[in-house]
């Protein structure tokens, strides 16, 4: 049974092995589309490697909430870098080149968003890398790919520019209002998203030939994807659709309705038992055998919809969305009330299914912060660790990866091919870092001789 | 474009000639070694996950009740194209199509004959139902120990509301998340939301949820490939459509944690960047972008307020970064931006880029464009994005496609969609070696 499957799945989490352990990814990514990638197979189990320019890094440090960071922290930036080791690496010199090179014969994956050319400019490009090591799965990130008009402009992108490009925010307003942006990274977070399925596609083709192969992935042309019917009616109709708001026009009834308690409340009930509890819900249980209802398509068209609709928001309006949310389990059909930030970190089933999961990070301390969503009853994606200062583990990396002496370690760092962190917020650790806890290996100071209090 | 190329055109030309979705035919499908069966109910989430997976090769069966799936009546305005529902005419793409009646034994029994030779089972019936059905996990697992059998649904597969009994809707997951309750136009000073109906909080127009979902579980079922390719271990996987929207969100948890803040909406502006907003324009709005202290400076410059803000003495970016700031100075932005057309603006970037007091320093002005505007768009269709797809029985369909490019197993749409049943005969016989005369008994008996 299910409970046989799921049963201690949190508990257990930390005992199971990953999926994608002994996978090794390079990124050389900034902002939000670029760095979410790698986080999520680093969750997965990965060995993430993130490559930042010293001493400034990720452009992603430097985001705050409305003047809010977390512990210095940009709150952006450590929900989008989880599991990795920090390498600062300058790119633009040639030792850091070959350094990259060096670590791209070892990796996996690599994964960055920038503009096309500049990894050709960085000497990092994918011709280069798949001559020494014809297995890499190498991918490319960013606003419109790497050939066409737009890419050959070299037109810069960000989220906001792809929600405004690909027609989703025109079409996610109220008919004749200003398009709103959305409140997330949409573009950004979702193209992100479809680049890993791609990603792992290739690594089944992989494992299966011992090939590699090179991909681009835009993020409007990603977020085109999602917006199923709109292309098909276009072409049918020769019309645009018009903006629903808060109403979904290919489910019938769905929308969002004000309740009496000041709060709205989201409900569908499309299928006949669910459109039938939510008349006897109403008290309107003749609704159900209405001609104009009797049946979802023909519900869905416009007069009837309009009419439905209006009858279910004159009574959402008499009631609290509690009491909506309570018929619905009664009667069989979806409603919830719109939730705040204080609403969903308070409930329990999300932390319960560790979704909401409890960080303990020797930078960061303890937070609540999501985990993949994704539950594996064999092999569960877990966040271990927190984001790090920029070529946190540049000691490490050198020495277990490739090796390095101390010389040439220090030939490194005085070119300037590595370095670490400035003195600013985001980029350094944390204020209270006690200069040596989670240092994996320091030349300067073992832990031990840190706790000694030795230099 | 050819008269002046960027330097680097030799490298798009070389990456265009091997990863052009005009090309795709003949390259190798990265899962073509894969079945995949999709009995998912009533769920763009399960048909968008088997989509994902059906565009890179997959054998993906759709098990379907004889009626067919619901799913397939969910169309805007109720439109159908040739009997069919536009989101399922687009989402059915590359499937094989069967009908069986779980509900009966018999249906079952032909079940368990699939799964044993399936690679993947997707399924989003409500808590418990495979289970009761002597189909779940448990049971699969015996006759197919390397399965995958992956699970979508409203609250997950266990945790305390688990067994809550709501089905699973994309605009209620929405609502779910605290992503839409953040989102949506501010209400105006002194109006109240009965005077501004669309002042509130705003969903976006996509089954975005659903979307995020199936996504997240394609990403799952391809990890746990990998690792069964490494062990032989098939597993369960487990997505709630609430989580897997909700992952998207990078900061209002985190900024919650931070003495209890709730991030409410901001319409066109952004909590955490500046300048980064939608302004209206004489024709519809932009998107105004400059991450960087130079790009809003030249923006400035661009409204002839250099020197009435004394623009050239700041030097930090941070001071603009919180809202009352942004509040002050974004009705500036639009009573600029409103006496201009789009075009007009975006060509004013250009044009700053190249004679602007900071040039090359620009800011990013994009028109927001409505789906047809993007439909046009030559860059696009260039690219591959809304290529026709000729299929067999629906004609000309017009999908979203093409978003994956990659040099060796490139995605692909063979073909939309199928009717109900539509591979019936050849399904079975493949798989399970019946005949003409046991499907037509079953499809008497109402199996199929």
């Amino acid at each position: 049974m299910t409970s046989d499957t799921w049963k201690d799945y949190v508990k257990n989490k930390p005992k199971k092995p990953k999926p994608l352990s002994g996978l090794r990814v390079l990124e050389v990514c900034t902002i939000v589309f670029g760095p979410s990638g790698p986080s999520w197979l680093a969750e997965m189990g990965a060995e993430a490697i993130k490559v930042e320019i010293p001493p400034l890094g990720d452009l992603e440090r430097d985001l705050s909430c409305s003047g809010f960071r977390f512990k210095e922290q940009s709150p952006l930036f450590l929900h989008d870098n989880v599991n990795k080791y920090y390498l600062g690496l300058d790119l633009h010199k040639p030792e850091g080149q070959e350094i990259f090179c060096q670590l791209a014969a070892k990796a996996d994956i690599i994964e960055n968003n920038l503009r096309p050319g500049v990894m050709e400019r960085f000497n990092v490009d994918y011709r280069k890398i798949q001559k020494i090591n014809p297995g890499i799965i190498y991918l490319e990130k960013n606003g419109f790919g790497q050939w066409g008009p737009y890419a050959e402009e070299n037109r810069p992108s960000n989220d906001g520019a792809s929600q405004a490009f690909s027609g989703i925010a025109w079409m996610s307003t109220f008919p004749g209002q200003t398009p709103i942006k959305q409140m997330i990274y949409l573009s950004d977070m979702y193209g992100a998203l479809l680049a890993e399925v791609a990603v792992l596609s290739a690594l089944h083709h992989r494992d299966r030939t011992g090939k590699g192969q090179y991909i681009e992935i835009s993020q409007t042309e990603s977020i085109m994807r999602t917006m199923s019917w709109v292309w098909p009616y276009l072409d049918i109709t020769g019309k645009n659709p018009p903006p629903a708001g808060n109403r979904d026009v290919s489910v019938c009834p769905a929308d969002t309705f004000c309740c009496s308690d000041d709060s709205m409340v989201s409900l569908a009930a499309a299928a006949p038992l669910e459109f039938a509890g939510l008349c006897a819900a109403m008290g309107r249980p003749e609704l159900a055998h209405d001609q104009r209802f009797a049946d979802h398509l023909t519900r869905l068209q416009e007069e009837n919809a309009t009419a439905l609709l209006e009858i279910i928001a004159g009574w959402a309006a008499q009631h609290t969305a509690q009491e909506i949310e309570a018929l619905a389990r009664e009667h069989g059909f979806a409603a919830s009330r719109v939730r705040d930030a204080a609403q969903v970190m308070a409930d329990r089933h999300t932390r319960q299914r560790g979704f909401m999961t409890q960080m303990d990070d020797a930078m960061y301390g303890t937070y609540l912060d999501h985990e993949f969503p994704v539950m594996m009853s064999a092999t569960p994606p877990q966040k271990k660790w927190a984001a790090r200062a920029v070529g946190f583990d540049n000691e490490f990396l050198m020495k277990n990866l490739l090796n390095k002496s101390e010389e040439e370690l220090k030939a490194l760092y005085e070119t300037g091919a590595l370095g670490k962190w400035a003195d600013r917020p985001g980029r350094r650790p944390p204020p209270d870092w006690d200069g040596s806890s989670d240092l994996i290996l320091s030349r300067d100071q073992t832990p031990a001789q840190a706790e000694r209090g030795e230099k | 474009m050819s008269a002046d190329r960027p330097k680097w055109a030799e490298w798009a030309d070389w990456v265009r000639e091997k990863d052009d979705p005009r090309s795709a035919g003949p390259k190798l499908e990265a899962l073509g070694d894969l079945v995949v069966l999709d009995l998912s109910s009533q769920s763009y989430a399960g048909a968008y996950c088997s989509s994902m997976l059906s565009e890179f090769g997959a054998e993906v069966i759709r098990v379907e009740p004889p009626q067919g799936d619901f799913l397939r009546t969910c169309t805007p305005y109720g439109l159908v194209h040739q009997g069919e529902g536009l989101n399922y005419l687009v989402e059915g793409r590359n499937k094989y199509h069967v009908t069986l009646d779980l509900k009966q034994p018999e249906g079952r029994e032909v079940l368990l004959g699939l799964a044993a030779q399936a690679d993947v089972l997707l399924e989003t019936f409500p808590l418990g139902t495979m289970d009761a059905w002597g189909l779940g996990y448990e049971d699969l697992k015996q006759i197919n120990p390397g399965l995958i059998f992956a699970s979508i649904t409203a609250h997950g597969q266990f945790g305390p509301e688990a067994d809550d009994p709501m089905p699973d809707y994309d605009n209620v997951a929405q609502a779910k998340s605290g992503i839409q309750y953040a989102t949506g136009a501010m209400l105006p000073p002194e109006k109240d939301t009965a005077g501004c109906p669309w002042a509130v909080s705003t969903k976006a127009s996509p089954w975005i949820a659903w979307c995020s979902a199936g996504t997240f579980m394609a990403t799952g079922i391809l990890a746990a490939l990998h690792w069964r390719h490494r062990t032989g271990q098939g597993q369960a996987l487990d997505v709630a459509t609430t989580e897997a929207y909700m992952r998207l969100d990078n900061y209002t948890h985190i900024w919650f944690q931070g003495g209890g803040h709730v991030t409410e909406r901001v319409g066109g502006l952004d909590n955490a960047l500046w300048l980064y907003c939608f302004a209206p324009t004489s024709d519809g709005g932009v998107f105004l972008g400059g991450l960087r202290l130079e790009m809003w400076q030249a923006f400035c410059d661009m409204m002839g307020k250099w020197d009435e803000w004394g623009v050239g003495e700041w030097d930090s970016l941070s001071p603009f970064l919180n809202q009352e700031a942004q509040l002050k100075y974004f009705p500036e932005v639009a009573k600029f931006t409103s006496r201009h057309t789009s075009g007009e603006l975006e060509r004013m970037a250009v044009e700053y880029s190249r004679s602007g007091r900071l040039a090359p320093i620009t800011t990013v002005i994009a028109p927001i464009l409505s789906p047809q505007e993007a439909m046009l768009d030559p860059n696009w269709n260039e690219r591959g994005i809304f290529t026709p797809t000729q299929d067999p029985v629906y004609g000309r369909v017009v999908a979203a496609q093409a978003q994956h490019k990659m040099t060796e197993t490139p995605i692909r749409t063979k073909w939309s969609c199928r009717p109900v049943g539509y591979d019936n005969s050849f399904i079975y016989r493949k798989y399970l070696g019946y005949g003409p005369e046991r499907l037509s008994r079953m499809l008497q008996d109402g199996v199929l």
